[in-house]
């Protein structure tokens, strides 16, 4: 066995020191930088309202105040929901998040498609992408339907997709 | 009794005195003179003012923003507010804003012409490779800075930058979701989103952006500005080997360059830094501040409505200088393909800019004869200039 010298010993120590101080740091830097990779976004229900109202084969825009859930705490957010009522009795809840940059899509009666205004996509009445850059349909906002005291139908919706985009 | 005698003596032999000890104690002085008396190529000054121009226009957003930092307030419920109140309440600071936004838009501009004459005077060929490369990468943080700065006001146009610039890592393979939730801090756009944009643009960008440009002044020393071909020009009626010897020979500091052709070893004439390069380079700046400092009166920086995410009437456009790239993210062939459109092609590009010094390796300096890599180039400038007239012309219906 080789005898460290003195300087060599010293030479090790050093490299050691900040070895152990970079571990030491990135450890918790690190782990602060990738906690949105293992923090659950906290979910909740949101009632949009009543939907009897909404005609058939004609997209309708509703609004309502959705938890961002992610982060300090802040204020709810307003989004859209497309309401959808086919003539089969369907209802959908669309997202009006482009699946291709997520830019804000909007029905446009005279086209008789979802158009986005960003980069031209296109997308028909039940979502499916038709034109334009878009990869895959329109997501579904998460929703359920209750009847409130009045007997009416009404849209409830989480703050998260039915599928990832 | 030192003391007594320094104060007795006349004020101008105490001023001096006091001059001498600081020089001896720090060799301020010398470090000045070692800086401003360098020699750089006579012919071509006004071209080799563009990158203290674009230094210039740095240290101004530097400044600027700085002072932005005064009222601005990072937080999705506060942004917009804060600099909504600078609009109506605080003309200086609206003022400041407007510096820090035409300073980003003279920057690029400026970045843009230092480079594009670098390019033309083939500046960036042996030994003078790293200072091509650093300055490539200089170029990249910029363009880091400009986007993520564009995403701090949350005003719509921020918003929705802010959605789009942080969804375009979701289509690189295998990683992309996890970028994405990492720039946003989850799925969608939030507080977090926010403030992480907020801490690359205020401190991880500047600091690496401080970096490198003491690299690339570093390097700029070390080998000599270069100029262009019109400082090596020998005279046609004497032996040209004799020449280059002379001005070899007579070469001062930083020349000649070391590990070069003996021809571009030493330019034919130089001139001190101090004052013949100075004079142009301030020259320049001031015209460019004086510009950004009235069109920061005059237009200042635009505020749109506040970040509304709900909106079906807002037709979003990015910055000038993203076009080109917006425009691309029309054309990309769909899922899964964008992926390879967008990070393979301008993968590609930007790294024919990053190594440019180590594909084109010839010798030869004058841009008419090295078709070979001016063609291409200009092919691609084209090609970039195309893409932005189509963005323009699909988004402003012209």
């Amino acid at each position: 066995v080789k005898q460290l010298t003195r300087r060599e010993a010293l030479i090790r120590g050093t490299g050691l020191g900040m070895g152990l101080v970079g571990l030491m740091l990135s450890v918790p830097a690190v782990g602060f930088l990738l906690s949105p990779l293992f923090t659950k976004q906290r979910l909740s229900w949101v009632t949009v309202g009543p939907i009897d109202n909404v005609p058939v084969n004609q997209p309708t825009a509703l609004f309502a105040d959705v938890p961002v859930g992610t982060g300090y705490p802040t204020p709810p957010v307003k989004r859209v929901v497309y309401v959808v009522k086919r003539p089969t009795g369907e209802i959908k809840a669309l997202s009006n998040i482009c699946t291709h940059m997520q830019c804000d899509v909007h029905w446009d009666a005279t086209l008789g498609n979802f158009l986005c205004p960003c980069h031209g996509g296109l997308y028909d009445i039940d979502g499916n992408n038709v034109g334009g850059p878009p990869p895959q349909p329109l997501a579904q906002w998460k929703h359920r339907f209750s009847t409130d005291a009045q007997g009416r139908t009404v849209l409830e919706i989480e703050n998260q997709l039915d599928e990832s985009i | 009794m030192i003391v007594s005698r320094w104060i007795t003596r006349p004020l101008k032999t105490r001023m001096r005195a006091g001059m001498e000890w600081f020089e001896d104690r720090t060799g301020a002085t010398e470090l000045l003179h070692k800086g401003l008396y360098e020699a750089v190529p006579k012919k071509g000054g006004w071209a080799y003012a563009l990158g203290s121009a674009t230094l210039a226009l740095i240290l101004l957003q530097l400044f600027s923003g700085i002072f932005l930092l005064l009222d601005y307030v990072p937080s999705v419920s506060d942004a917009f507010n804060s600099l909504d109140y600078l609009r109506s309440s605080d003309g200086f600071g609206a003022w400041v804003r407007g510096l820090h936004l035409w300073g980003s838009y003279m920057l690029i501009f400026m970045i843009g012409l230092h480079m594009l004459r670098t390019f033309l005077s083939a500046s960036y060929k042996r030994p003078r490779e790293l200072n091509w490369v650093s300055g490539a990468v200089l170029f990249f943080l910029v363009l880091g800075l400009a986007i993520t700065g564009a995403m701090l006001p949350w005003d719509q146009a921020a918003y929705w930058t802010t959605v789009v610039v942080t969804n375009i890592p979701h289509y690189l393979p295998f990683i992309g979701n996890g970028i994405r939730t990492l720039w946003r801090g989850g799925d969608f756009v939030g507080p977090i989103t926010l403030t992480r944009t907020f801490a690359i643009h205020i401190w991880v960008l500047p600091f690496l952006l401080f970096s490198f440009i003491g690299a690339h002044l570093y390097l700029l020393r070390r080998h000599g500005e270069f100029g262009a071909w019109v400082n090596y020009d020998t005279d046609p009626g004497e032996d040209e080997e004799k020449q280059i010897g002379e001005r070899i020979r007579r070469a001062e500091p930083p020349y000649p360059t070391k590990r070069i052709e003996r021809r571009y070893a030493a330019p034919t004439e130089t001139v001190p830094f101090f004052p013949n390069q100075l004079f142009k380079d301030v020259a320049l700046s001031t015209g460019l501040i004086a510009f950004i400092f009235v069109m920061g009166l005059i237009s200042g920086a635009p505020l749109d409505g506040q970040a509304d995410p709900a909106t079906l009437t807002y037709v979003p456009t990015p910055e000038w200088f993203f076009l080109p790239l917006d425009q691309f993210l029309v054309v990309a062939p769909t899922n899964p393909l964008i992926a390879i459109g967008v990070f393979g092609v301008l993968g590609i590009g930007a790294a024919l800019l990053l190594f440019l010094p180590f594909i084109d390796r010839s010798s030869e300096r004058r841009p008419l004869r090295r078709p070979e890599v001016i063609i291409p180039a200009l092919f691609m400038v084209f090609t970039v200039v195309f893409f932005a007239v189509l963005g323009i012309n699909r988004l402003y219906n012209l």
